[in-house]
């Protein structure tokens, strides 16, 4: 696993009706079913190829979104995905997953076309994350927003409507909130956020006293919009959206 | 002191000490045997003037014939009746040769003969005598300088030459270091006991070389090898916690699972940072202004500065540019100011931040108390304050390290002080 592993997400974008399909190519199985049950809950179809023969047959044969490309397969390097993706399926989105220090990996890969860029380990809710932002920005043009009942998030314009009325929120606060909105109905560990939000650039247990005092700012300004239950706290654990 | 000085010292002094009593004992022993024979000389020249005073010869016949002085005088009584030797110093200014002095031997005598008593001097100069035992000391003390001077030297390089194994060998341990994996390889020596001391170090320092570096690896392959597992639980374990219905006890022992495993994350990233440090992986370099990447990372620590309402107070008396590595500055002033954050008091907290000509430092108000200094940079030393791996310092003064910078602590009034000199 020295390379960490590709993982490819494509978006198809032009039949948004139909789930948007999603190809992981992973070769360790744990972490590929993970992946798999975390993205079908939140709405995807994915299918998944543990070698880069198998991933080249299926970006032959379906239509992808957006790919997940774990770098260090058995039967090669994932980078050489990226490349045929990029020269086929241009507007596919493609997020390559490496091992935490293989920074050349991570620099090849975005040069040659990937999107964005996960480092193992990550938090399956940063990969839900991202994969929204990914599809988000090669749906360029289109209008963006995260729409629940009462709450439109305009991830272009960096808007918050509650009830008709715009929010305004801090830079945290919105970040934080988008990352909770794209992934509805799951639980966000707090080591999630605060990762998130500042990467691995901050300490621990500083962060997360500052993502506790911004989520309860952020509560208080929705329950002032009259919308009352749309972050909920997992005592210990973390923060759940829209239960 | 040098052994070989040293031992120089010892043997030099004997000698010279040994020689000085040898020219001793030589000059009395010549001198004595000088006296010796001038007696004899003195007792010869008796038995013939005895036996020429028997003969009749006159008195005043009697002349000197060996460098010998003969006085007879008769008298009228005897009163010695042995024979009796005299020494004296007779002054003689015009003899140059002898200093205007010469050392004398006499043999004073009665004899009676046919009723006649004669007192007889018989008197012999000493002198030549004298002149050959101070040849003799004085070619045997020149002969003694030579030979302490040529022993010190010979000594000196025999000692050199026998001693440069073991020279060699000091030399090689003293610059010998674990971290490079170098074979000592010792001068070669026909005498034992070196030979024995280079085995053994040798075997000595390859059996540490190769503990260290198993101990290296060992570390190394648990923090590498512990990754995969503990993203494979940290991840199982976020989806676990996304089920709900658990009641209070399992939920709050998800929570203590869950924790335990950021945590060990956490510390086995700081590890493996740790050991890239340790192997050299960060070197690659940029050309930064510290001033600068200061001001950004501060930008970034805005969140958690404003949150604890910490006054920070900037005091840039000059830009310094230094060749290093992005990513080790970040880590070096994130920990610095990461620490100066979360140790700050609650309320009120100050910051101050000096960049001087080639040092910069962090000083900050806290809540803690001095910190012990003796443990202060060590892995895991985490001076009982709860929450924190205890890694940041270590990492501050690996980095300090890696650049051959300086790293200073200092605490006075309440304001702990971290100095860097680059």
């Amino acid at each position: 696993m020295k390379n960490g592993f590709y993982l490819i997400f494509i978006l198809h974008l032009a039949n948004k009706t139909e789930p948007m399909r999603i190809l992981i190519i992973e070769d360790e199985k744990s972490l590929r079913e993970d992946v798999v049950d975390y993205l079908t809950e939140n709405g995807y179809k994915c299918d998944f190829a543990t070698t880069i023969k198998s991933a080249m047959q299926k970006l032959n044969d379906v239509v992808y979104s957006c790919a997940l490309v774990d770098v260090g397969l058995p039967d090669g390097s994932g980078i050489d995905i990226v490349e045929h993706i990029k020269k086929n399926s241009p507007e596919m989105g493609v997020i390559i997953v490496t091992a935490k220090n293989a920074l050349e990996d991570k620099l090849q890969g975005l040069k040659i076309g990937a999107d964005d860029y996960l480092t193992k380990p990550f938090h399956l809710s940063e990969l839900s994350a991202r994969i929204y932002s990914v599809l988000r920005r090669r749906n360029f043009g289109g209008k963006n927003s995260l729409v629940f009942d009462g709450l439109e998030i305009d991830t272009t314009e960096k808007k918050v409507i509650a009830n008709g009325n715009q929010l305004q929120l801090t830079k945290k606060e919105y970040e934080i909130l988008v990352y909770l909105a794209s992934n509805p109905t799951h639980l966000i560990t707090k080591e999630a956020l605060a990762d998130a939000i500042w990467g691995d650039k901050a300490d621990m247990a500083t962060s997360f006293d500052f993502v506790y005092s911004q989520i309860k700012n952020l509560k208080k300004k929705l329950n002032e919009a009259d919308l009352k239950n749309y972050i909920k706290v997992v005592y210990g654990m973390g923060y759940k959206f829209k239960d | 002191m040098k052994l070989l000085i040293k031992t120089n010292i010892y043997t030099t002094i004997t000698t010279v000490l040994l020689f000085a009593m040898g020219i001793f004992i030589v000059y009395e022993v010549i001198l004595l045997k000088l006296d010796r024979e001038v007696d004899e000389q003195l007792l010869f020249a008796k038995e013939k003037i005895v036996k020429g005073l028997n003969d009749g010869i006159s008195s005043n016949d009697f002349l000197s014939n060996i460098g010998q002085k003969i006085y007879v005088k008769k008298v009228d009584k005897q009163t010695v009746f042995d024979n009796k030797f005299i020494e004296y110093i007779e002054k003689n200014p015009n003899d140059a040769s002898s200093n205007g002095s010469i050392t004398q031997r006499e043999l004073l005598f009665q004899t009676d003969v046919k009723g006649t008593i004669y007192e007889v001097t018989v008197c012999s100069s000493l002198t030549e005598g004298k002149k050959i035992g101070d040849y003799i000391a004085v070619v045997v003390l020149i002969f003694l300088v030579i030979s302490v001077i040529i022993l010190f030297l010979l000594n000196r390089l025999i000692s050199a030459f026998i001693w440069s194994p073991f020279y060699d060998t000091l030399t090689k341990i003293k610059t010998w270091n674990i971290k490079k994996n170098e074979v000592l390889n010792f001068k070669d020596t026909d005498i034992d006991e070196f030979y024995l001391l280079n085995d053994t170090v040798k075997d000595l320092t390859h059996q540490i070389q190769s503990d260290y570096h198993n101990l290296k690896e060992f570390t190394e392959n648990v923090s590498h090898e512990a990754q995969t597992p503990l993203s494979i639980i940290s991840t199982k374990l976020e989806l676990l916690m996304q089920e709900e219905n658990y009641n209070e006890k399992q939920h709050k022992l998800l929570v203590q699972i869950y924790n335990a495993t950021q945590r060990m994350h956490k510390l086995n990233e700081g590890l493996i940072l740790l050991t890239r440090i340790e192997n050299k992986q960060f070197v690659e370099t940029n050309t930064i202004e510290l001033t600068q990447a200061i001001d950004e990372k501060l930008e970034v620590l805005e969140d958690f500065i404003e949150a604890k309402q910490i006054v920070i107070e900037k005091q840039y008396n000059k830009k310094i540019t230094k060749d290093v590595n992005p990513i080790l500055l970040t880590i070096l002033l994130n920990n610095l100011f990461i620490n100066a954050i979360k140790y700050n008091l609650e309320e009120s907290g100050k910051i101050k931040i000096t960049v001087d000509d080639n040092s910069f430092s962090v000083e900050n108000t806290s809540y803690v108390d001095k910190i012990n200094r003796q443990f202060l940079f060590d892995r895991f030393n985490k001076n009982s304050i709860s929450g924190s791996l205890g890694l940041g310092l270590s990492l501050i003064k690996k980095i300090v390290d890696f650049y051959n910078w300086q790293v200073t602590y200092s605490h006075k009034d309440g304001i702990h002080k971290f100095k860097i000199y680059m």
